[in-house]
């Protein structure tokens, strides 16, 4: 490990300072003591207690957490597949396929994904949500796997073929671990993208789908309580807390982290 | 062959349906929304290119692309230089520790959208320190005072804000990999700090920099939420001016036609700085 | 565990879930916070049902929705000219009036619209108008008038409150709005009067702190903006919240002498809902005096149910932007839908105006 001068250090601190000032008031403000998200009045436990027996509000954090988890792993998956096969052959098709979903705006694609669903008689669900998301997320996971494997160095996995390796085994026990640090970091941005995804999701969810954000959307107009920042904050813990501890029950995952940069 | 689930999965729930969208493009609006009947009541098909005939003759549209474009790549700028510090100083730190950094980069993401701007909107609000500061410091200068919040300012401080962890991740992703040794020969060999970085570093982060600009860039070009919440009302994006498209005129096909023009500016733009990152790295590639 | 435990365990938990499907839904789409909770809970102990309530902040997004094809919702509650595109559209079921013999509560100045003839499809629920909402300190210390759209419009009286006005991010409100100052119909479709009404708009622009439609409640109780062009609900919102702040101003609405936009929104049931019959028990019970107060008393929404008024907190009865009084009443007017042409037209309008420099 190198040592870092002085001047990273301070820019990577105002990086942080300039990420973190607005959660901090994020947090603070869902014990604020006041219906509207505008300034400090006074310290009170009541959102988190109105929080508490609000059934559709955690109905909502639990949907959008069921869909965040589903549809990160599922582009994950699709997503390294995709960005290896972009970076090892000349496509023509897919690289295309894989950017358009980013550069589309998603009113476009919510309107569209709806109609074809009614055109093919889906019944509009969690489950059409999760396709939608599955779409616009593949293409992140893509192209920061690509981006990954463009700095890695191929001789590695040319050994273990030579060696007599399969190509899925070449692919599970050398490439894999090489890009572990890429696949992860897809697999957060597709997870973060998803449990606050508005528009698409506003127009593939069916009668009875409510996800955190439709809920919160909806308020727009009247107030977003602190509730809202208390069902924030707790979210953001609650996926803190199960990252932490998936990462904890699979350290084969952290090692390969790890072993992969000695 | 590893393309096949990726490629299916897309071709059906996006191609399809985005298809369905460009035919759309050239079709009329229905007279209570979404689109008029393909065949018409005289039998014959309705489709025509009065939409993008629009673009040509209503320059409007252009400049608002171009005002959307200017602020995506500021947007992507300032969001490089605020992510490069912080993503070389967790690819650098211990094994231990660079999971755990690299949660808290993310971590304020997984709050939602709409509280983190209203958060914003209370620091760059007219009675909060910042806009007391910076106007006592104008005024000081004898300039009027300018409003931080409902102005450029705001969304662009916004955007970098809600981009940021998409131009960390990346490039993290890319420096982790680099390897020490070659920046330790370098040193021996007399370079200094910023040679080392300029000509060794950089070159070999240039994949995750352009992944980095893309997963900004592109997303930026078709914002509309940040503008309507923050932005004053010279702050109108093209974003913005496709959902009203869709929601207020209901005019479904122009709606399309605009998307359609803005992906193909942006895969276009994209395609364009691959074409050059493919010939200048060839060339510095370690 | 065994197969044999397992299969047990699934079936048993399937045999546990089993009730909770058969359960009678009533699947509501409405604006956030549109309903009072109690009015909701009172029909679902008298209907032995659960309402599913999912929400749209914009006609807009309703009708986009439905067009785009989607289903599964029994009741919505569209605005006027909203009602007016989905009847054309096809896209609602017929009302049954036997089912609803509390329709007799409507005034009758509210039924048999332009809109839906015979109110076939559609019964008046709430309303509201689009006024002028201010902050009363601010306004007096400032000496502008709040009874004219001219404190909107006109630079001179702009001036004083530069930065700190904002308007609907509406083509269809600010339009109506400067029409109606222009002195012709909100519903006017000449377009050398809507150019007239353009100009008038982009004089103003340069005054005006943004567009906004979701934000400026919270700004003005806040004291950041003294000055806005809005929903008469929200600017009732604005001030029950400034109260609870206890500010040293309040929020009050005022009726322009020009005349305003008046919103009235209705229940409908959409064509194949999967429960028409809950449907039309649930708009019965809302058109119940006693029901149908509960909104007015939670947010100070305008009520055309006359059995009503007698529930309604006298305070919010006396409010002219609520509950106007017959000569504003004939100021007033519901916007219409625009055909195609005239909705691109407009656009272009809008956006032109909104990316002037």
């Amino acid at each position: 490990m190198r040592k870092s001068g002085p001047w990273l250090w301070a820019s990577a601190l105002v990086a942080y300072a300039f990420l973190y000032v607005p959660l901090a008031i994020v947090v603070v403000y869902s014990f604020n003591d006041s219906r509207l998200n505008a300034e400090w009045v006074g310290f009170t436990l009541d959102w988190y207690r109105k929080l508490a027996g609000d059934g559709a509000m955690i109905a909502a954090a639990g949907n959008s957490l069921v869909i965040g988890i589903s549809a990160s792993v599922v582009s994950t998956v699709l997503g390294t597949m995709a960005g290896v096969a972009m970076h090892r052959y000349r496509l023509r098709v897919l690289p295309l396929l894989i950017l358009a979903p980013i550069a589309i705006p998603e009113i476009l694609t919510g309107v569209s994904l709806l109609i074809f669903f009614v055109m093919l008689n889906v019944t509009l669900g969690l489950v059409s949500v999760a396709i939608a998301h599955i779409t616009f997320c593949i293409g992140f996971v893509a192209i920061v796997v690509r981006a990954r494997l463009a700095g890695m160095d191929e001789t590695l996995t040319e050994a273990a073929r030579d060696c007599g390796a399969s190509p899925w085994n070449a692919f599970r026990y050398v490439t894999l671990p090489l890009i572990t640090p890429g696949v992860i970091a897809g697999a957060l941005m597709a997870f973060t993208l998803s449990i606050d995804d508005f528009v698409i999701t506003f127009f593939t969810a069916g009668a009875g789908t409510i996800t955190l954000p439709l809920q919160i959307y909806s308020m727009i107009k009247i107030s977003v309580t602190p509730e809202v920042n208390a069902v924030s904050t707790l979210l953001m813990l609650l996926t803190l807390v199960l990252i932490v501890t998936a990462a904890r029950i699979s350290p084969t995952l952290l090692r390969s982290t790890q072993e992969s940069t000695s | 062959m590893v393309s096949g689930p990726p490629l299916a999965f897309l071709l059906v729930f996006f191609a399809a349906p985005t298809l369905i969208m460009v035919l759309a493009s050239f079709r009329s609006p229905g007279e209570f929304g979404g689109l008029a009947p393909l065949v018409d009541a005289s039998g014959r098909i309705d489709l025509n290119v009065d939409g993008y005939a629009r673009l040509v003759t209503e320059p409007v549209f252009a400049q608002v692309f171009v005002k959307s474009a200017g602020y995506a790549a500021l947007t992507t700028l300032v969001c490089l230089l605020l992510a490069y510090p912080l993503a070389t100083l967790i690819a650098r730190s211990a094994k231990k520790h660079r999971d755990l950094l690299l949660l808290l980069v993310i971590l304020p993401f997984w709050s939602n959208f709409l509280i983190r701007i209203y958060a914003w909107m209370i620091i760059l609000g007219p009675n909060a320190a910042l806009a007391r500061l910076v106007n006592r410091a104008l005024a000081a200068f004898g300039a009027d005072p300018v409003p931080l919040l409902f102005s450029a300012f705001a969304v662009l401080v916004c955007l970098v804000y809600v981009s940021l962890p998409f131009m960390v991740l990346p490039l993290y992703a890319n420096l982790e990999k680099h390897d020490r040794t070659l920046l330790d020969a370098a040193q021996d060999l007399g370079a200094n700090a910023w040679q080392r970085f300029w000509r060794i570093t950089f070159p070999l982060s240039l994949p995750g920099v352009y992944a980095g600009a893309a997963l900004v860039f592109i997303p930026a070009l078709g914002v509309f939420a940040i503008p309507d919440i923050l932005g004053g009302p010279d702050d109108t994006l093209i974003g913005n001016l496709i959902k009203q498209q869709f929601l207020e005129t209901r005019d479904w096909p122009f709606g399309s036609v605009l998307s359609i023009v803005l992906t193909a500016a942006a895969l276009a733009l994209a395609g364009g700085a691959a074409w050059v990152a493919r010939r200048s790295g060839g060339a510095s590639r370690a | 565990m065994n197969g044999k435990t397992f299969a047990l365990l699934v079936a048993a938990s399937f045999a546990l879930a089993a009730p909770a499907y058969a359960k009678d839904e009533l699947h509501l789409y409405n604006w956030n916070n549109y309903i009072a909770p109690e009015t909701i809970k009172r029909f679902e102990d008298t209907c032995h049902c659960e309402v599913i309530q999912t929400y749209y902040s914009d006609n807009d997004e309703l009708l986009a929705k439905v067009a785009a094809g989607a289903k599964g919702y029994d009741v919505m509650v569209p605005t006027s000219n909203a009602v007016q595109t989905l009847i054309r559209g096809g896209q609602l079921m017929a009302i049954d009036k036997t089912a609803i013999p509390n329709l007799k509560n409507i005034d009758p100045a509210y039924l048999n619209t332009a809109f839906d003839p015979g109110n076939r499809y559609s019964v008046p629920y709430a309303m509201s108008t689009t006024i002028i909402g201010y902050n009363d300190v601010k306004m007096k210390e400032l000496g502008l008038p709040t009874d004219t759209w001219a404190v909107i419009f006109d630079p001179k009286y702009l001036v004083k409150v530069k930065g700190r006005v904002t308007v609907l991010d509406s083509a269809n409100e600010l339009f109506a709005a400067a029409l109606k100052y222009l002195g012709y119909s909100a519903n006017d479709v000449d377009p050398k009067h809507w150019n007239e009404a353009a100009a008038v708009i982009r004089k103003a622009k340069p005054y005006w702190a943004a567009f906004n439609a979701s934000s400026y409640i919270k700004e003005l109780t806040v004291g950041n903006i003294w000055l806005v062009h809005g929903y008469s609900n929200d600017i009732f919102q604005a001030n029950q919240d400034a109260e609870a702040a206890h500010r040293p101003f309040h929020i009050l609405q005022g009726m322009p002498k020009e005349g305003a936009v008046l919103a009235v929104d209705n229940m409908v049931i959409q064509k194949g809902a999967p429960r028409p019959d809950l449907a039309l028990k649930f708009i019965n019970f809302v058109l119940v005096g006693r029901n149908s107060a509960d909104l007015t008393n939670l947010i100070g929404s305008g009520n055309p149910n006359l059995d009503a008024m007698k529930y309604i907190k006298p305070e919010i009865l006396k409010l002219p932007a609520v509950f106007p009084p017959k000569d504003i009443q004939a100021k007033l007017e519901q916007l219409k839908d625009l055909t195609v042409a005239q909705r691109r037209l407009r656009n272009k309008l809008w956006t032109e105006i909104k990316a002037a420099k």
